[in-house]
């Protein structure tokens, strides 16, 4: 049984089909990467296995329970996290009142108390480096700083599988790697899924993914193993086709 | 913080040291006594209201509905218990009850419908009910209709005629003065707890928080409802001190708005908010009505506008802001 | 029933409608145009009652007159409020506007009751009755629901057929967009809420067409509370939905006000008061962005 399986889902924006008969899955503690053109899809996909959006057709199966249409709250105390793509932090409160609300709203929830949960703030905060920020104001925080109080929230929900928008969008190569790394070490010590979404394909993040899916106006067009992907010369097509402008 | 030492009190204790503070001036200082009261009613309502208003960000412009019928509950509760002969503390708490579960029942009601919607709509719907229910009671008569309720007599009856400036001062003061330090300590407790960081997430950024797997509903519906029963106690005991109410004034949209201002004024939110707010508003709005007799109101409107003008996140919700990095600050603005 | 009386009532719920409309078309354009509602809109329809009694009384100006010092008046004021006060809170959360005309709302009533006091006062203006079967209607109240429903024609050709009326409606739809294509937002956003406050302060003058006298500075409130139960119904944003709305509202309570009578409640008026409420809180619940969208 897969941890996480998306069937035949489809997801229209009035005359708009964001997606399109999409199908894919996720193994407990595997890590895929889902690549594609910008307006692809990908983030509107993310929306609808975290339950921000009702699929029209389709169903989401997760630990084999179907969840198609689960309130959002129910999916991430049930261990399906996210990272936004344009960042969303609780912009009035601390960094670390922030992840805090991860912990205390994730898996864990009932189980912990607040001061539990700000011990676990503090060891995300620690993960991602944003210690010395904790008693900042979200707001206050710079753009790829809110990326990493994304992702240190995310963890603290202590999640089955976590899925990462555009995480590492306009960063440095260096910054990149060292949190493709941290995210690899994480997910393999707690044994959380990961997914990623990435317009550009990068290569750390390809390497990091052991499968991987290309989404094109809404449908998957490629998937399988990275170096097979890699070696399609349909994913050239599809980017070349499109407005993207860098090098596959 | 201090290390190990993970939560900490100084807000809660700086509140409690406030309304202790209060609590002497008022019984060292008789003349000042009423308006210390008054100051008190402030701070219990702006408490219960901080709870809703300051926590979820939602404003309900109806609010003083449950200031209605807390003062709705404890006439009924009077009444009924002079015409059936019961004694004096079955009265009080009868009434009490009865505020409790009329305001308790209407907030579910009220929070099951209205709180589906946001913003502007919320905010018209909730005008809606507390005018729907105001001319229920004139247009159906019920509860007396647009003549009220008096119950004066009641309590002469039930308290004795030398039993009178008891029912109607002693009892009702030391009443509010509980009901201000239960809010308050609530307030707190709600801020430091679970449910309180839910629902400052739902203030910040509803849509993520539901991603965070916050239950927004159920949160929203249980802050209204603790907010809108707490504020009911404090009508209940506001009835034995004016002893006679009406449809127009306990229903009036201004109270919900001098509430609104109060918590604004202060910092939604913030534990010691509704202190700072109900001090600055009740002590102004007195000696307003001492040196400027007529002019209150027109004074009132352009403060209001500055402090909309000045203040966005209030006072207290600035200074928090602006000097977010002491930790002194931080220990003290909760 | 007597169907002289039916036919009465239709043509008074007609009248009465439109005026709700009209009133109810300000608010509409300033939270279409602003995204703010307008406490301050019952204050603003008081004063243009006391403007219509003011030159009627001290000049014998009639209220046909107002009507145009009631635009210009409103227009202006409109403006400056949002120079002074609003421009700063747009895009602000909703609960700082709403104080914000709140406090207007207040400073208007006391400036009025300050200067007018608290008694209620009228002027007589008579153009004759018209009869219909046995029952009267003022020519001058049927005057005010005709120049209602013109107001509302010409507001909507000013919106659809002339350029500053498509940059409002721009702006309303998209207000980034709208300064990306060139316009000047702020300019856009005076414009129409002074628009709206003119309409506010004309409606005024309207009311007092329809009934000269019972003139306070409280005459404004029950309006808008009403407009509140109208704009709901027509689609908070929507001009000719608000009109319609409050063609239905009208017609609702001419009939609503005569059943309780006959039902024997205490004050028939008050119970329609609580009609209309109730349908706002049912409308909200189902229907919340009107009955006529989507
Ligand atoms: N809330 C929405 N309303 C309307 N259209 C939407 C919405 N969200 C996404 N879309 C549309 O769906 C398509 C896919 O968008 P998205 O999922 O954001 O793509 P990606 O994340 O791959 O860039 C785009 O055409 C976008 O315009
Ligand atoms: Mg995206």
């Amino acid at each position: 049984m897969h941890l996480l399986e998306v069937n035949n889902v489809t997801k229209r924006f009035g005359g708009i089909t964001a997606l399109k008969n999409v199908s894919l899955y996720i193994d407990s503690g595997e890590k895929i990467a889902i690549i594609g053109p910008n307006g692809s899809g990908k983030t509107t996909l993310f929306n609808v296995i975290n339950g921000v959006y009702i699929p029209e057709d389709g169903r989401i199966i997760y630990m084999g329970r179907d969840i198609t249409k689960l309130s959002a709250h129910e999916r991430a105390k049930l261990g399906i996290a996210r990272a936004f793509q344009i960042t969303r932090p609780f912009p009035g409160l601390s960094v670390r009142e922030n992840v805090m609300i991860g912990a205390l709203f994730g898996t864990l929830s009932e189980k912990i108390n607040t001061r539990e949960a700000l011990k676990i703030a503090d060891e995300m905060l620690k993960l991602v480096g944003l210690y010395n920020k904790r008693d900042e104001l979200a707001i206050k925080l710079t753009g790829p700083e809110r990326k990493l109080l994304e992702l240190a929230r995310a963890l603290a929900m202590k999640p089955k599988i976590l899925l990462l928008d555009e995480i590492v969008a306009g960063m440095p190569p260096a910054k990149v790697d060292e949190i493709v790394d941290l995210v690899k070490n994480v997910a393999e010590r707690e044994n959380i899924a990961v997914g990623v979404m990435v317009e550009h394909v990068i290569r750390a993040v390809i390497r990091f993914a052991e499968r991987v899916y290309v989404l094109d106006r809404g449908e998957i067009v490629l998937s399988g193993k990275v170096e097979d992907v890699m070696r399609n010369p349909k994913l050239r097509e599809i980017y070349l086709g499109t407005r993207f402008k860098g090098g596959v | 913080m201090i290390k190990g030492k993970i939560i900490d009190h100084t807000s809660l204790i700086i509140m409690i040291f406030s309304y202790i503070i209060i609590w002497m001036l008022k019984t060292s200082f008789p003349e000042y006594s009423q308006m210390l009261t008054l100051l008190l009613y402030y701070i219990a309502i702006a408490q219960a209201y901080n709870i809703f208003l300051g926590m979820t960000g939602y404003v309900d412009f109806g609010y003083v509905s449950y200031f209605g019928l807390g003062l709705y509950g404890m006439a009924l509760g009077v009444s009924y218990a002079s015409q059936n002969n019961l004694s004096s503390s079955e009265a009080i708490i009868l009434g009490m009850i009865l505020s409790v579960i009329l305001a308790g029942s209407v907030a579910g009601v009220v929070g099951g419908i209205a709180l589906r919607l946001r913003g502007a709509f919320f905010a018209i719907a909730t005008i809606g009910l507390s005018q729907a229910l105001r001319y229920l009671i004139e247009g159906a008569k019920i509860w007396g209709g647009a003549e009220g309720i008096i119950i004066a007599k009641d309590l002469r009856k039930l308290f004795g005629e030398e039993g009178f400036s008891y029912a109607t001062i002693i009892l009702p003061d030391t009443g509010i003065f509980i009901l201000a330090v239960a809010t308050g300590i609530i307030m707190y407790l709600i801020r430091i707890s679970r449910l309180g960081y839910g629902l400052l997430a739902i203030k910040e950024d509803e849509d993520a928080a539901k991603v965070f797997g916050v239950n927004t509903t159920l949160y929203k519906f249980v802050a209204f409802i603790i907010s809108a029963v707490l504020t009911s106690l404090v009508g209940s005991m506001w009835t034995l001190k004016v002893t006679a109410i009406y449809p127009p004034e306990s229903f009036n949209i201004t109270f919900s708005v001098e509430f609104i201002v109060i918590v604004m004024l202060g910092g939604g939110g913030t534990v010691l908010g509704p202190l700072i707010g109900a001090s600055i508003y009740s002590l102004s709005k007195y000696y307003l009505g001492v040196y400027l007799p007529g002019l209150q109101l027109t004074v009132f409107s352009i403060i209001l506008l500055l402090i909309v003008l000045l203040f966005r996140q209030g006072i207290v919700g600035e200074l928090r802001s602006f000097l977010y990095k002491h930790e002194i600050v931080r220990k003290i603005i909760r | 029933m007597d169907p002289g009386l039916i036919i009465f009532l239709f043509l008074q719920g007609l009248v009465l409608g439109s005026i709700y409309g009209i009133v109810a078309v300000g608010l509409s354009l300033i939270f279409g145009i602003a995204r703010i509602i307008n406490l301050s809109h019952g204050a603003l329809i008081m004063w243009g009652a006391y403007t219509a009694l003011t030159f009627f009384v001290g000049y014998n100006l009639s209220p046909l007159g107002s009507l145009f010092i009631a635009i210009v008046v409103g227009l202006s004021l409109g403006a400056s409020i949002f120079y002074l006060v609003l421009r700063r809170l747009i895009g602000a959360h909703e609960l700082t506007t709403l104080l914000a005309t709140f406090a207007l709302s207040i400073f208007l009533e006391e400036i009025a009751r300050l200067n007018y006091g608290l008694d209620y006062r009228g002027f007589s203006w008579s153009l004759g009755v018209v009869k219909i079967f046995d029952y009267r209607l003022t020519y001058s109240s049927i005057l005010a629901g005709v120049i209602a429903l013109s107001t509302v024609i010409i507001l909507t050709l000013f919106l659809y057929k002339t350029r500053i009326g498509s940059a409002l409606r721009g702006v309303a739809q998209d207000p980034v967009g709208a300064y990306i294509c060139g316009i000047d937002v702020n300019k856009i956003y005076a414009l129409g809420i002074g628009i709206g406050f003119g309409l506010a302060m004309m409606s005024g003058v309207i009311i007092t067409m329809y009934n000269p006298t019972g003139i306070n500075p409280y005459l404004g409130a029950p309006y808008l509370l009403k407009s509140f139960v109208i704009v709901v119904l027509g689609g908070l944003g929507s001009i000719i939905g608000a009109y319609v709305g409050g063609i239905i509202f009208g017609l609702a309570e001419v009939v609503l006000f005569p059943l309780y009578d006959y039902l024997h409640f205490h004050s028939p008026m008050s119970m329609t008061l609580f009609t209309e409420f109730v349908i706002l809180l049912i409308l909200l619940l189902i229907r919340p962005y009107g009955l006529f969208r989507r």
